[in-house]
């Protein structure tokens, strides 16, 4: 290989290692940034979770979360659990609308609805019975 | 693999505190290959257990281990991962500065096999897939229907149905047409049965790469126990890869083996032509494996005649693809041919690990939208031509290979921790080093992804 050549194969190797930093970088701060994002969210479920309970009144564990993924800056979460002790979605359900900033340990209680047992999927058909912020935002067909 | 009488003796003993340091470099090596050791048998002692949110439902194949760990949770199985990978990163960076010359092979050996019959013996980790393979297999087999026109929604009377992932029911499978007919004999064998023959051919797939990873490495001059412990030591190789039985393994055996033809057969047609035949082979488990081939045919790094060489593994590649095709059209009709559908539908695919999800976050936007598919291929298609031209151009093969499974990897809104092990062998075969260390840091971008729940458990 000429000494040109060389030379051309060196600058080449130099954007080429610049370029793919340059990537890994982009992709260092994407995952670090999903991961710092994903810590608030997981923070804020927790006391999703502690706000359904109190809220409830009930120590029910197996609760299901569902996140608004269409806006990733919403903080709207609806937090499913059942009413009485059974098997996940066995029994009569209570959904909630949480909302906002964290006060002492709680989130706001905008609505909610409840549905029927052994409900699988949270349609508007199934929900019923709703208060609050589903009421007006008509999110029961019932 | 090569005889191990025939690995170059240690170097003599450094003066001073080098020496000290390559003296004391054998049993830190050792303390981390213990970590390493304990890290996945905690996994797979706890995930023996039971089903959890990491462990699919499955057949109790590990009873006999349940006894022993708890229920694997999210917090024990990260901080399992995270200290098998420091020692993974220690253990190579002690092998990549030659400190571990003193130690024999066999310790290289012995710890990447202890690994792998450790995760062989164990349960199911992390992914269902294994069950969607066994399902299709028992689709073709117990049921008489075409795995490339219906999901496992067809045979939800099978007892295997109520182990496949809610997510792939109702998909046909997109596997290649020579993986669907190897998975048809373990069908018979019911689903327990199928489970370990699945587990075996993972296993002995994992065995053969590994073995042409060294013996590949030797060929190019390359540190063989590098080489090895690089990639049978890898911690998503081992827990993500092995433990969950993927034909990724089978592909990349496939991979390998046709880089070892080429190695070996440079100034012979023949070798050449197998080598073709062999990455469509690969092609044929899982497409992916397609991507070896115009870089193969490029490659000026092979012997003999300049148009006879190029021609050599298109021939055998051809032949290979006619064969191929002919089996799957007899087998499964033309939906088994159109591999292209397949693919073009798991294109689609978005999962929350991927790096384009990952950037789309950054910048405030909920997810990839169709433009940026668009984008992300027109991105993929400049990369692959750009390592083409660069291989025409002299630049090594197998590297221009890896480079370009890596992009796959990057720019696929479909990411599995799993997919990361594609270009892992053909990087340890080969003298750019850079690719090695993008593919490190790509897993290590992956792991660390992963960590949220130990930062904040939800309860």
């Amino acid at each position: 290989m000429s000494g040109d050549a060389r030379g051309r194969r060196g600058d080449a190797w130099l954007i080429e290692t610049t370029v793919i930093g340059l990537i890994g970088l982009l992709l260092a701060v994407g995952t670090v940034n999903d991961v710092v994002r994903q810590v608030h969210v997981n923070r804020r479920l927790v006391v999703d979770l502690a706000t359904w309970r109190a809220y409830s009144a009930r120590d029910y564990r197996n609760l299901t979360i569902e996140q608004d993924v269409k806006h990733p800056d919403s903080t709207r979460e609806v937090v499913c659990g059942n009413t009485s002790p059974g098997a996940p979605k066995e029994r009569r359900q209570l959904c909630l609308i949480i909302t906002g900033a964290v006060v002492a340990g709680r989130r706001a209680v905008q609505g909610g609805y409840y549905l029927p047992p052994l409900t699988v999927v949270d349609r508007r058909s199934a929900r019923y019975a709703c208060f609050g912020a589903a009421k007006s935002q008509e999110l029961c067909e019932r | 693999m090569s005889s191990l009488a025939e690995h170059p003796p240690p170097p003599p003993p450094l003066p001073g505190s080098a020496g000290r340091a390559r003296r004391l470099a054998p049993a830190l090596a050792a303390l981390c290959a213990l970590l390493a050791l304990a890290a996945t048998a905690e996994i797979v002692l706890d995930g023996a257990l039971d089903h959890s949110a990491l462990i699919p439902r499955s057949p109790a194949i590990a009873g006999w281990l349940a006894g022993i760990g708890e229920r694997l949770g999210y917090r024990v199985f990260l901080i399992a991962l995270l200290a098998f990978s420091a020692a993974y990163a220690v253990l190579l960076a002690l092998a990549g500065r030659g400190a571990l010359a003193r130690l024999r092979p066999r310790w290289a050996i012995g710890l990447v096999g202890a690994l792998q019959l450790i995760v062989f013996a164990g349960p199911i980790l992390l992914s269902t897939d294994v069950f969607s393979y066994i399902a299709y297999a028992r689709m073709g087999v117990v049921h008489g229907l075409n795995p490339y026109l219906h999901g496992p929604s067809a045979i939800t009377g099978d007892p295997i149905y109520h182990y496949v992932g809610t997510d792939w029911k109702l998909v046909a499978t997109a596997y290649g047409p020579l993986y669907t007919l190897l998975s048809y004999p373990l069908a018979p064998l019911g689903v327990k049965g199928a489970l370990w023959g699945m587990k075996a051919m993972a296993l002995l797939a994992s065995a053969g790469t590994l073995a042409l990873v060294w013996r590949c490495a030797r060929l190019r001059g390359l540190d063989p126990v590098f080489a090895l412990l690089a990639v049978g030591a890898n911690p998503l190789y081992v827990i993500y890869g092995l433990g969950g039985a993927h034909n990724d393994l089978l592909m990349t055996f496939l991979m390998m083996a046709a880089v070892a033809l080429t190695l070996t057969g440079r100034s012979s047609s023949t070798r050449q032509a197998w080598a073709g035949a062999t990455v469509v082979a690969g092609a044929l488990i899982k497409a992916t494996g397609a991507v070896l081939l115009p870089y193969m045919v490029l490659s000026s790094d092979l012997g003999g005649h300049r148009s006879r060489r190029r021609l050599a593994p298109i021939a055998g590649a051809a032949l290979a693809v006619l064969v191929g095709a002919l089996a799957a059209y007899v087998a499964f009709g033309v939906h088994g041919v159109d591999i292209v559908a397949a693919l073009n539908r798991d294109a689609a695919f978005v999962s929350t690990d991927s790096f384009p999800t990952e950037v789309a976050h950054l910048f405030g936007k909920p997810g990839v939208f169709p433009i940026d598919h668009t984008l992300l291929k027109g991105a993929l298609a400049a990369i692959l031509l750009y390592l083409m031209w660069l291989t025409w151009r002299g630049y090594d093969w197998v590297a221009a290979s890896g480079w370009a499974l890596l992009a796959i990897v990057v720019t696929s809104t479909w990411l599995l921790a799993w997919y990361t092990l594609w270009p892992l062998p053909l990087a340890l075969v080969t003298r750019e080093r850079r690719l090695l260390w993008a593919i490190l840091a790509v897993q290590a971008l992956f792991i660390v992804h992963q960590i949220s729940p130990l930062l904040a458990p939800v309860r």
